[in-house]
């Protein structure tokens, strides 16, 4: 691998170096990325780019402030005009900070293992696997307009040292297809999107999987065709399960994270024990779900990541950390400390975060709504963590009447706040599925997962124009 | 950088590729965040690389690395090719061959480049003590930032375009958090300039607590037809939005709510849409774009009628139009495309406090969330929460939350009655527009 041969001796300079006017911790963040994207429209493969960067970036840490630089060139000089700009802006005296000499270098290259590393596989076969999805989609239908289909891959290598004198290489491999469809009768248009995401090599790239990804695209988008506007007004409303999970995520889960609860811009802060959610409601982040998309086995600090409970039994039990909220709360890392790349400083973020599942069916859940909306899969929102605020575009909602899901409704969106809705969950089937995002937060975007069975918030707010 | 884009069109000519693009670029900045007095973060960047576009028979294909020694550079050429064999053939694909004179535009003041880290700081503060001396209620600033670039981007290829300038920006932002009854409003406001000393830090931070502050005590109102008027921030975000549908690749690709309707009126007649990629305070002007055209001012809608699209030289010669300046990178990792540079919403200004004396029942909206997941720009229909204050017999009075506005594009640009006369530049999507007043709009709340 290519950072093997990176001289530990630089990474222990380089430390030495960012703390020789004192601070509380250093570290040096290294990383190698390589990837390919294709991207296909109007049936033509258009886009086939590939990149690789290099870089790496130097932290110094002193009480609750960061000290980043970072640079594109891995040689001795700039790693150490790296160290030498975060020493300087932390104006500290002049004795430094002893350093603990580094150790063997962790690796748990089996935590995730990658069957066919896609720098492996040929361009022309990833290529003919975005034709065979376009292909399918546009099958799917006389009203398909439009297909864009894509795809990433990426290989991440990283080495990260620190002060502590912990040491870890760990290599990250993802891979992901995305099918957005354009469905159009007469002068209504709609749209459907769906993915498939893994921590893997180009073995996830199933086939029979992406296809039916295309064809769920296709699907959602002709059936909107049919839909009338949403009504307004508040009323039940049914998740579906893997899309759903993405309301538990915004709502909920950018309040949990560390940095929000120790700046007091969290609802859920000094919450912990307190009821945050209906007793049948347990929800946890897991940073290890073998070959996740949101999966890794080391965070982007060097801590292993784990399984963290968020909420049981409605009563709030975790929050997520990376090393600098933990220290500064007292608590310890949860291995939840990520960044986007070398260029980034690592922040308290989510990994593949859930709502377990419960003993009803999805049958069972719609039947005994008499009347209400069905989510079947949401377009994107956005929160507020001060005050948990949220507002979510629907991309594919029905109507719920007499217990059965019927018309299609378009332009809905879901309104609310984080702990009420959590608290009006009534009802969780045993549907449980995961879907692959990308997740934003402060100009950083990370790979995660969501996931979620069939669930009932008994009341919710739903804008529509109808 | 000039050698790095002359190896590179040397060792794809070498290669045997005839029609090859390099684009470099390398840049310092630095993002300062300040909280509670002191400096919690301080990011130092250098960032350097160069990106390769291969023409083959009408295929494209693109590499980026940031390795600039020989050997980085031969792969990254040698990837590029490969890639251009890779992708599928388009007739309309081919080399941009506009060798013109740049527009006289100059992104750059050298000011910034005096900038010190203690002068920044300074700034910084200076927004969040604003921030919190504004109003008592004011709890804390989760976020005061500082950020500045400073780059240059190299651009040749083998058809002659060759040029190269310099650019640099600086902003400051605050997010701040009033509270009051145990309920959290927040509030953002941004400054921006060329220069450090372009910016209002005080001015800034003040801004952010106002509107924080006088969103306290918000509740949903009831749903109801009624005219909103968009502050600049929350107006922006739309025309953001809109503006993804007005490029030629959107309107060619069947995903415009505008294709097809070139002539016809789209916006009440007071309004009038300019991209303008030459405009002096813009922050994305520059001399030409991303593959060398010339940047320009186009006209969009004027005076409600739609006149065109923003073309690249890909979506141009489709059209059988010029380019118009609009194909913009957003780094040397990936290739050009058609995107608006700056965004300018113009037409006759009438006095932002008359707008609201002249509505008897609305809202005026501060605040929205979901403007970018909630509008589709294909259909044009959009959904998106929204917080503001409840206008009633020509006066502000209860602020609202949890409260939607929906509709569809145009008939909110037809519904335009009114522009403000507090146009200012809004960050990220470049937009400068004043408070608009829309009459007609569908408010959602209990």
């Amino acid at each position: 691998v290519s950072l093997d041969a990176f001289d530990l001796a630089l990474a222990q300079a380089t430390i030495a170096r960012a703390l020789a006017r004192g601070g509380d911790f250093a570290e040096v963040f290294v990383e190698d990325r390589d990837g390919l994207t294709l991207r296909l429209e109007d049936g033509r493969l258009e886009h086939v780019a590939g990149g690789r960067e290099r870089g790496a970036g130097v932290r110094l840490l002193s009480g609750e402030h960061t000290y980043y630089a970072y640079t594109d060139v891995l040689d001795e000089a700039s790693l150490g005009a790296a160290a030498d700009a975060v020493a300087v802006a932390l104006r500290g005296g002049a004795s430094a900070t002893p350093v603990t000499e580094l150790g063997a270098a962790r690796r748990e290259p089996g935590r995730h293992p990658v069957a066919m590393p896609p720098d492996q596989v040929e361009v022309a076969r990833k290529a003919a696997l975005v034709h065979a999805a376009d292909d399918e989609a546009r099958g799917a239908g006389a009203e398909v307009a439009q297909v864009i289909a894509g795809y990433a891959d990426a290989r991440q290598d990283v080495l990260i040292a620190n002060s502590l004198g912990e040491v870890v290489r760990d290599t990250r491999t993802r891979t992901r297809l995305s099918v957005q469809v354009v469905a159009r009768r007469g002068g209504v248009i709609q749209t459907g999107h769906e993915t498939v995401g893994a921590s893997s090599g180009f073995e996830a790239m199933v086939e029979a999987d992406v296809l039916a990804a295309a064809r769920a695209a296709a699907g959602k988008a002709i059936v909107m065709l049919d839909a009338r506007p949403a009504p307004m007004g508040t009323m039940p409303v049914v998740l579906a399960n893997g899309f759903g999970g993405t309301l538990f995520h915004e709502a909920c889960g950018h309040g949990l994270e560390a940095d929000a609860v120790a700046k007091g811009a969290s609802v859920y802060a000094g919450m912990m024990g307190e009821v945050v959610a209906a007793p049948i409601v347990g929800a946890f982040d897991d940073g290890n779900v073998p070959n996740g998309w949101g999966s890794q086995a080391f965070d982007d600090e060097g801590v292993p990541t784990q399984k963290t409970q968020l909420i049981a039994d409605g009563k709030l039990t975790g929050y997520l950390y990376d090393r600098l909220r933990a220290r500064q709360l007292g608590a310890a890392p949860t291995g939840n400390g990520r960044r986007q790349t070398f260029r980034h400083v690592p922040l308290p973020r989510m990994t593949t975060t859930y709502i377990a599942p419960g003993p009803a069916t999805p049958d069972e859940v719609i039947a005994a709504t008499p009347r209400g909306f069905y989510a079947k899969s949401l377009a994107g929102g956005q929160v507020e963590p001060a005050s948990g605020a949220f507002v979510f575009g629907v991309a594919e909602g029905y109507l719920i009447e007499d217990g059965r899901v019927t018309t299609p409704l378009r332009g809905a969106t879901l309104v609310g706040s984080g702990i009420q809705v959590l608290k009006d969950i009534d009802m969780i089937a045993g549907d449980y599925d995961e879907k692959s995002g990308i997740c934003g937060k402060d100009g950083q975007g990370v790979p995660v997962g969501t996931g979620q069975a069939t669930l009932r918030i008994s009341a919710m707010t739903v804008g529509g124009t109808g | 950088m000039f050698d790095v884009v002359d190896k590179v069109l040397g060792l794809a000519a070498a290669r045997g590729a005839r029609d090859v693009e390099a684009y470099a670029e390398r840049g310092v900045s630095r993002r300062i965040k300040v909280y509670q007095g002191e400096v919690e973060q301080l990011v130092a960047a250098q960032r350097r690389g160069v990106g390769v576009r291969v023409f083959h028979d009408g295929a494209v294909g693109y590499a980026s690395t940031s390795d600039v020694t020989d050997d980085g550079l031969a792969h990254v050429v040698e990837r590029a090719v490969a890639n251009a064999a890779a992708a599928d053939a388009d007739p309309y694909r081919v080399l941009p061959g506009t060798v013109a004179p740049p527009a006289d535009v100059h992104p750059y003041d050298p000011r910034l480049a005096g900038a010190t880290d203690e002068r920044r700081i300074e700034l910084a503060l200076s927004v969040e003590a604003a921030a919190l001396a504004a109003d008592p209620r004011v709890r804390t600033v989760e976020d005061t930032v500082y950020v500045d670039g400073d780059g240059e981007v190299f651009l040749a290829n083998s058809a002659g375009v060759r040029g190269s300038y310099r650019a640099g920006q600086c902003y400051a932002f605050a997010y701040v958090l009033a509270e009051q009854d145990g309920k959290v409003e927040t509030g953002v406001s941004y400054t921006v300039g060329r220069a450090l000393e372009d910016l209002d830090g005080p001015a800034c931070g003040a801004e952010a607590a106002t509107r924080a502050c006088r969103l306290l005590g918000a509740r949903p109102c009831s749903s109801m037809k009624a005219t909103v008027i968009l502050d600049p921030f929350v107006a922006a975000a739309f025309f953001g939005v809109l503006s993804s549908a007005l490029t030629a690749e959107a309107v060619q690709k069947g995903r415009s709510l505008f294709a097809g309707r070139e002539g016809q009126e789209v916006a009440d007649p007071r309004v009038t849409l300019v991209d303008d990629g030459t405009h002096p305070d813009g922050l994305d002007s520059a001399p030409f774009d991303g593959e060398g055209t010339p940047c320009r001012r186009t006209a969009l809608v004027g005076d409600g009628v739609l006149h065109g699209f923003l073309h690249d030289t890909y979506t141009a010669r489709k059209a059988g139009v010029e380019s118009t300046g609009n194909a913009q990178r957003g780094g040397y990792q990936g290739p050009p495309s058609v995107h608006p540079s700056n965004l300018i919403v113009e037409g006759a200004a009438t006095p932002a406090d008359d707008l609201v004396a002249g509505v008897d029942r609305g809202v005026l909206v501060t605040d929205a969330v979901g403007v970018h997941s909630g509008a589709n720009p294909i259909s044009g229909e959009f959904s998106v929460g929204i917080s503001g204050v409840l206008i009633e017999k020509g006066r502000l009075t209860t602020p609202v939350r949890e409260v939607t506005l929906a509709g569809d594009i145009i008939g909110m640009l037809k519904g335009i009655r009114a522009l403000g006369d507090d146009a200012r530049w809004v960050p990220g999507g470049s937009v400068f527009t004043p408070s608009v007043l829309i009459e007609g709009m569908s408010v959602g709340g209990s």
